[in-house]
């Protein structure tokens, strides 16, 4: 290239407020004129998010930094510099990083590619920034320059404003200072190309979590994290951005938590934390606590539509603004499967909208949702009934059992500003019926009393009613400024919450499909207001204190309709005959009625604290130590009696190795070592079909975990190994596995071949892989499970606005079970009452194969 | 190093949830000491001499708890877990008079725990049916006493004909037909262990205890034949008591 040819551009790209959005760019290249020539801009082909340094964030600091960046002829970044800096040398170098892995067209001068120079702004906040109108890029941006004119930065005009339809979030910005090496802020990014069967197999990448279900497609998922069999969440408070998931009250589980309203594609990031360390975190953060954050990535409307295994369809309407935030978007999602095996089969809706942006000076969230889903339900299989071939392995004893599951929510959040200040309100309300129908047993608990004409084992169906609302409101204030030459902090919430929940479980006759007993019947009003105050206090730039306490006041006000399940007066001559639940008249012949009301309160007190030390060296250390409480079941309130909540004590220490290379690699280590005590835990009893109190247990461990990524791969890989024994006995506690891992791995990126020939779009393909190993867990009555070993894969190719995948969970076609159990059932497949423990599962799912085409629009160019 | 990776991987190098699940053989059959001859002095000072005896026998449960007095009025089964640590089920066709062993039809299954009590089975359909017409007893031979001998035979069953009529109209199910089949408590002492063998041996012998032969009939073309009325109350309820007697004709014991 001539040097009259070489020309240098200076370029006023967009404001890119936010990173996020690779391969996301304006359809047309923007002509430039007044030059004398016909100038093109350069235009991003990819521009990878900077990434917020988890010790900046930690620290607090914020700030813009605009990046120089040369380009050659082709477009590529041949040099990077500073021309506006934050003053935090981290975010600068972080900046620096990102705009060197960014890919332009080349700026073309009467057609003819030259080199050229650019300004890429990236800030970081951490509140997000909705985005701002997009003006197209002013004319004069473009300047032929003759070459080798000395690369002068240009100062950023006063007016520079967002201008970029590539524009997105420096995220991370949500998230609370970082409470040390337990506290995981997890980007699914190019991880979301794992086949994932839900939401919920997200929280896999957080180390220690297992997840099983023996209920279903519309049933929550049993997660276990770190030792803590948690059930459908009843030890993790689960959120999404905020907005609480646990329902309160639900007779199945008090906490039960049901993600699959959560559409997985809006899944961007998540943050966990294990162990109950952070102030924010509240009612149910035994285990530690797991937020989903939503938003869409590709822009525009995106199809999908899925056919696999088990005539399995799915279909996908997403639609983002080519210029929004990526908070902003809505979704509908269609799923219907016949399912694997027998009663498998189900459908399910859900529907989801947000809006982020900026009302006068305020940032506002909006955010709906609507969730229906129905599915059949397997529900266990008997070993020894497998093995004597009596039954089959996906085979059901009861096709009755199955759910009805929905959710309706709607949320707002307002954040505002000012100099020190920074204020958020989240306003929530939620609506959520559910019935589950179960049978654990078989034909084993409905024995025989005196009172009830003489019947045969009628069967042990339950069906679990729950009509729950929920409102609520959780907000705080945070301060900042300057002490010690620090930047210092110091937050204050609240969180308010009211449950009003209808509750009911009966038995149901296998011959008539008639209820005969009703087990509970609980009208539930509890509340929960909670304070806390939490600050981040830096001594030096390599030592922070955070956390402070936590103070919540539980109200419970519980009408039992049920109060008086059986006759006592069996002497009176009137005193009816047993077969019903419920009764209105019992004990010596006194007249009462059924239902029995309590009401309580009960206040909880907790203080956190977690010291970060570092980083040197890329290397950085925590201890924390935290207490966190989990309420009670309504059916155990006793009028004025305290009520028992189940306390946890958590301890632990661990270690933090974040180091970039070059320009775009990146690796996070993480190893911690933990202690945690709870002084009344919950085993589930499948006798009652709820969970029940059990004693006091203590769990010691370690979880490690690492990310690898870089331009064209994303590894992650983490690993747990945990202990959990009861206090008084010493025995481990059943279910809980002791060693968990799990592996991540996408390779993905542009194909160089026939671009040229392709209307100007590279192809691009992906290759993905998902590996679950779940050691032998403890089972009741000395026993061991077998181990679960699955892999999943996928692999996609793409071509402009079409994606074609195709994706497979167990991939080995292992037959494997998800869950073991050893109780006693009796499903009349013996000739006599089976009545001693033996060993149950609920069957994994066999191998099974998606495809998938689909169709963007007005998102990628 | 290599042993800490190995537990690591195995995950299951300490550390139990209790007494362990337990699978073992079982067998039923007649006495040991058959051999030396059914013949026998009663309780009641007969002497019998037994030429058949056999028994349709459903199932053996063995409790770790003493059930409390009156407790089986309420029911026949207990829900709760950790009641039963052993089960065998039939139905076996046994012939008390041989001490020959029969296995049950499934291998038995349990809790290597002590057990306390056993319950015996003997039903020919579901615990709880009424019309069940199965003959669970079939004994015959002849009882001599003060030179005066009955030669007799008996088939007995447990349904329509044991039902305990509904006294207390308030306690409808105070007397279930699952409890006319169950016997229990037995005492026993012993605790199943993975691959032992779980024996039952019943001894005719003790079912006679109570039984006056003398109060039975010549019944019309039996041939000289006393038969002892299958029915609830007499000799044909003396008997019944004796096959539902919890000492002196059950015997649980366990080999490892």
């Amino acid at each position: 290239m001539s040097s009259s040819a070489r020309t240098l551009a200076r370029l006023l790209l967009p404001a890119l407020l936010a990173s996020g959005i690779p391969r996301v760019a304006s359809a047309q290249p923007a002509p430039v004129v007044g030059t004398g020539h016909q100038l093109v801009a350069p235009k991003p082909l990819v521009a990878p998010k900077a990434v917020y340094p988890a010790e900046a964030q930690a620290r607090g600091e914020e700030g813009s930094v605009t990046v120089l960046a040369d380009l050659d002829e082709t477009g590529a970044v041949r040099a990077v510099s500073i021309a506006v800096s934050s003053g935090v040398e981290a975010l600068d170098d972080s900046a620096l990083e990102a705009a060197r892995k960014w890919r332009f067209s080349p700026a073309l001068d009467d057609g003819k590619p030259i080199e050229s120079q650019l300004r890429i702004p990236f800030h970081f906040h951490h509140v997000e920034l909705p985005p701002e109108p997009v003006p197209s890029l002013p004319p004069a941006a473009v300047a032929p320059t003759p070459a080798p004119a000395p690369v002068t930065p240009l100062p950023a005009p006063p007016e520079l404003k967002p201008t970029s339809p590539y524009e997105s979030s420096v995220r991370g910005s949500k998230d609370p200072p970082s409470r040390g090496a337990s506290d995981y802020h997890i980007d699914v990014e190019n991880l979301s190309l794992v086949p994932r069967a839900s939401a919920a197999e997200i929280l896999k990448l957080a180390p220690g979590i297992l997840l099983t279900n023996e209920g279903g497609d519309a049933h929550a998922e049993q997660v276990f994290l770190r030792g803590f069999d948690a059930r459908e969440g009843q030890d993790i408070e689960f959120t999404v951005d905020g907005t609480p998931i646990n329902e309160s009250g639900n007779l199945h589980g008090n906490g039960y938590s049901d993600t699959h309203f959560i559409i997985p594609e809006l899944v961007q990031s998540l943050r966990v934390v294990e162990g109950p360390f952070d102030p924010r975190q509240g009612n149910y953060a035994v285990a530690g606590s797991a937020d989903f954050h939503l938003g869409l990535r590709d822009k525009g409307l995106t199809t999908k539509f899925t056919v696999g295994s088990y005539g399995t369809y799915r279909m996908l309407l997403a639609w983002a603004p080519q210029h929004g935030s990526p908070g902003t978007f809505a979704a509908v999602e269609l799923y219907q499967t016949t399912g694997f095996g027998q009663n498998r089969d189900g459908r399910r809706g859900s529907a989801m909208a947000q809006w982020e942006g900026k009302v006068g000076s305020s940032d506002v969230r909006l955010s709906a949702q609507a969730y229906i889903a129905s599915f059949h339900t397997a529900g266990v299989v008997r070993q020894d009934d497998y093995q004597a071939g009596r039954i089959g392995f996906y085979d059901t004893y009861d096709s009755r059992q199955g759910e009805d599951s929905q959710r309706y929510s709607a949320s707002a959040e307002i954040t505002s500003h000012t100099d020190h200040i920074t204020f958020r309100n989240l306003l929530f309300g939620i609506a959520r019926p559910l019935r589950i129908r179960e049978n654990f047993t078989g034909y084993a608990l409905d024995v025989q009393t005196p009172l009830q004409t003489p019947h045969d084992q009628r069967g042990d169906l339950l069906d679990l009613n729950v009509m729950e609302g929920t409102v609520g409101l959780r907000g705080s204030a945070r301060l900042h400024g300057k002490i010690l030459k620090q930047e210092q902090e110091l937050e204050l919430g609240y969180f308010a919450r009211g449950d009003f929940v209808s509750s009911t479980q009966q038995r149901v006759e296998a011959a008539t499909g008639h209820p005969y007993q009703t087990d509970a019947d609980l009208d539930s009003r509890l509340g929960d207001i909670g304070l806390y105050a939490d600050a981040n206090l830096r001594f030096t730039r390599w030592l922070a204190l955070r956390g402070g306490a936590r103070g919540d006041l539980f109200t419970y006000d519980v009408n039992n309709h049920c109060a008086v399940p059986i006759t006592g007066d069996v002497s009176h001559p009137t005193a009816p005959v047993n077969d019903v639940s419920c009764l209105s008249i019992e004990n010596m012949g006194a007249h009462r009625e059924p239902n029995q009301r309590a009401s309580t309160v009960s206040g909880a007190l907790m203080p956190r604290a977690s010291l970060l030390v570092g980083p040197w060296k890329s290397f950085s250390a925590s201890v924390s130590a935290g207490k966190g409480v989990r309420s009670i079941d309504p059916q155990y309130i006793t009028q004025d009696v305290k009520t028992p909540f189940a306390s946890v004590g958590a301890y632990e220490g661990g270690l933090t190795y974040q180091h970039r290379f070059r320009d775009s690699i990146d690796l996070q280590v993480r190893t911690v070592a933990f202690y945690t005590h709870v002084n009344h835990d919950l085993i589930f009893s499948q006798t009652v079909g709820r969970n029940v109190l059990a004693n006091g247990t203590t769990r010691i461990g370690s979880a490690s975990s690492a990310r690898f990524t870089g331009a064209f791969w994303d590894l992650a890989a983490n690993l747990t190994y945990t202990q959990a024994k009861f206090d008084d006995t010493g025995l481990l506690v059943p279910y809980v596995p002791d060693l968990v891992v799990r592996a991540d791995g996408a390779l993905f990126g542009d194909l160089p071949w026939w671009k040229d020939k392709l209307h100007g779009h590279a192809l691009r393909a992906s290759l993905s892989a998902g590996f679950s190993y779940v050691g032998p867990r403890p089972l009741p009555y000395g026993a061991r499970s077998n181990t679960i070993a699955t892999l999943d894969g996928s692999a996609s190719i793409g071509w402009w606005f079409l994606d074609l995948s195709v994706g497979a969970q167990n991939l080995t076609d292992r037959k494997y079970r998800l869950g073991e159990y050893n109780y006693v059932s009796d499903f009349h497949s013996t000739p006599y009452p089976a009545l001693v423990p033996v060993r149950h599962f609920a069957a994994g799912a066999p191998r099974t194969v998606m495809f998938t085409i689909a169709l963007n629009y007005g998102g990628k160019s | 190093m290599k042993r800490l990776a190995f537990c690591l991987l195995l995950s299951a190098c300490h550390g139990s949830t209790g007494s362990p699940l337990v699978t073992f053989s079982a067998f039923a059959g007649g006495p040991a000491d058959i051999t030396t001859g059914a013949t026998f002095t009663t309780g009641s000072g007969y002497g019998v001499a037994l030429s058949r005896a056999k028994l349709h026998l459903a199932s053996a449960y063995l409790n770790q708890t003493v059930p409390l007095s009156g407790a089986q009025e309420s029911s026949c089964v207990q829900a709760a877990d950790n009641v039963y640590v052993g089960e065998a089920f039939g139905p076996l066709d046994l012939d008390l008079l041989s001490s020959t062993l029969q296995p049950f039809s499934l291998p038995g299954e349990g809790i290597e725990t002590l057990a306390q009590t056993g319950e015996v089975w003997l039903t020919g359909g579901a615990i709880d049916a009424l019309d069940d017409t199965t003959v669970i007893l079939e004994v015959a031979g002849t009882a001599t006493k003060s030179g005066q001998a009955w030669p007799f035979t008996a088939s007995v069953t447990i349904g329509n004909n044991r039902a305990i009529p509904v006294q207390n109209p308030a306690l409808p199910g105070s007397h279930p037909i699952c409890q006319q089949r169950i016997v229990t408590p037995i005492p026993v002492e012993l605790t199943p262990t993975s691959g032992g063998t779980l024996t039952l041996r019943i001894d005719p012998r003790g079912m006679f205890n109570a039984l006056e032969f003398s109060t039975l009939q010549p019944t019309m073309g039996s041939k000289g034949v006393y038969v002892v009325p299958d029915e609830q109350g007499g000799a044909g309820g003396q008997l019944f008591n004796g096959l539902r007697s919890n000492v002196g004709v059950y015997d649980f014991s366990f080999t490892p």
